[in-house]
């Protein structure tokens, strides 16, 4: 394997390895503000789980980010390099501008613009940009109603009962169990898209036939990858997230986690790519919203619509300008 | 009309929106949009109920 692809990879781990510093923060803010885990704890938690993920699940979102997104011809050890860089880039500038964006859709629109950059529009595969721009808009609208269902559910069955400090010892004991599924489903969906960057690579450089399979060695990298981002970074944002959301009760963040967790696990099985961040933002709005709307904080609900409509078009305007400088270079 | 209601009642005409270009995927959009539709009727009947109360 030669040196250029050696360093793709390098970035493309690096890039799952940033996805599991920031978004950690997401899968166990609530276990750490309810004091369930200490932020070290909860961060090895979080970690254990979106390793074992590649256990449960299997690889169809690698495949649809490896196969879905671009005509194969056109993908060179350039245009993945280039797609990276427009991910990461866009990462930096929005997490600058303070906006919730989405690593998951940032490398879509990184690979997409690379890619038009080199040989035009007609490289791009509708049919898969479709699927995913259409679950862009469902899947935090399906973690809204699968949290909101599931805060209702649980209000139903327990609205008898009148003791609630027995009551909020279980439910932050089933913390201990929504985040892990959170951390699963986020180690499937998020380290799935390096495997499916990694696995475009592989077969843009020769080194696999089109159509292959995701390698074990690819699948154990991301998951580390991921797990380590997690581990070693994660518990500095986890104090801010954690923070942010003291109004969220034991049985808030249960509802949540499970509702964003359930749909991590059939967008995963489904093969969809889809956003962690915009899932349990989905999940906590809609456990607001089982109370009043009032008690929703629309100001986020706004910023994750605006990280919606900019981020594919701004990381595929970076990837573009990055794949003509990669082209005025070699 | 309650803003609750009116909000599911809008995710469900998005959802529904999304149905014709979800090729392969429709029913997910259009289950979602009637799971919307049920709770915009059942936030807007408990809303009603609130105010007769």
């Amino acid at each position: 394997m030669d040196f250029a692809v050696i360093f793709v990879i390098a970035v493309a781990l690096g890039f799952d390895y940033v996805n599991g510093f920031h978004d950690a923060a997401n899968s166990i803010a609530t276990v750490v503000s309810t004091r369930v885990l200490t932020p070290r704890i909860a961060v090895v938690w979080a970690a254990f789980f979106n390793f074992v993920a590649f256990l449960v699940f299997g690889t169809a979102v690698a495949s649809t980010i490896a196969n879905d997104v671009v005509v194969q011809s056109v993908l060179s050890i350039g245009v993945v390099f280039a797609g990276l860089i427009g991910a990461i880039a866009w990462d930096l500038i929005t997490f600058w501008l303070g906006l919730p964006t989405s690593s998951s859709h940032a490398l879509v629109g990184g690979i997409a613009g690379a890619a038009v950059a080199k040989a035009g529009f007609g490289v791009l595969i509708t049919e898969g940009l479709r699927k995913i721009g259409v679950f862009i808009v469902l899947s935090p609208l399906i973690g809204l109603a699968v949290g909101l269902l599931i805060t209702l559910a649980i209000y139903w069955v327990f609205h008898r009962n009148r003791n609630i400090e027995r009551l909020n010892r279980g439910f932050r004991r089933g913390q201990l169990v929504s985040a892990a599924a959170f951390s699963l489903g986020h180690g499937a969906n998020d380290a799935q898209k390096t495997m499916g960057v990694i696995l475009a690579l592989l077969i843009a450089s020769g080194h696999l036939a089109p159509g292959s399979d995701t390698p074990l060695w690819v699948v154990l990298s991301a998951h580390t990858a991921i797990a380590l981002g997690t581990l070693t970074g994660g518990w500095r944002i986890v104090k801010t997230m954690g923070s942010k959301i003291t109004r969220l009760q034991p049985v808030g963040g249960v509802a949540a986690e499970s509702g964003a967790a359930i749909t991590l696990f059939a967008t995963s099985i489904g093969g969809i790519p889809v956003s962690t961040t915009h899932t349990i933002t989905g999940g906590i709005v809609g456990v607001g919203a089982a109370r009043r709307l009032s008690a929703v904080r629309w100001g986020v609900a706004g910023r994750v619509v605006w990280a919606w409509v900019l981020t594919i078009p701004g990381a595929f305007a970076v990837a573009w300008l990055t794949m003509q400088a990669v082209d005025l270079l070699s | 009309m309650d803003r609750r209601a009116a909000f599911f009642l809008a995710a469900a005409v998005v959802c529904a929106a999304l149905v014709p270009v979800s090729e392969g995927f429709a029913w997910v959009a259009a289950t979602v949009s009637a799971v919307y539709l049920v709770l915009a009727l059942g936030s807007w009947l408990d809303a009603r109920s609130h105010r007769r109360l």
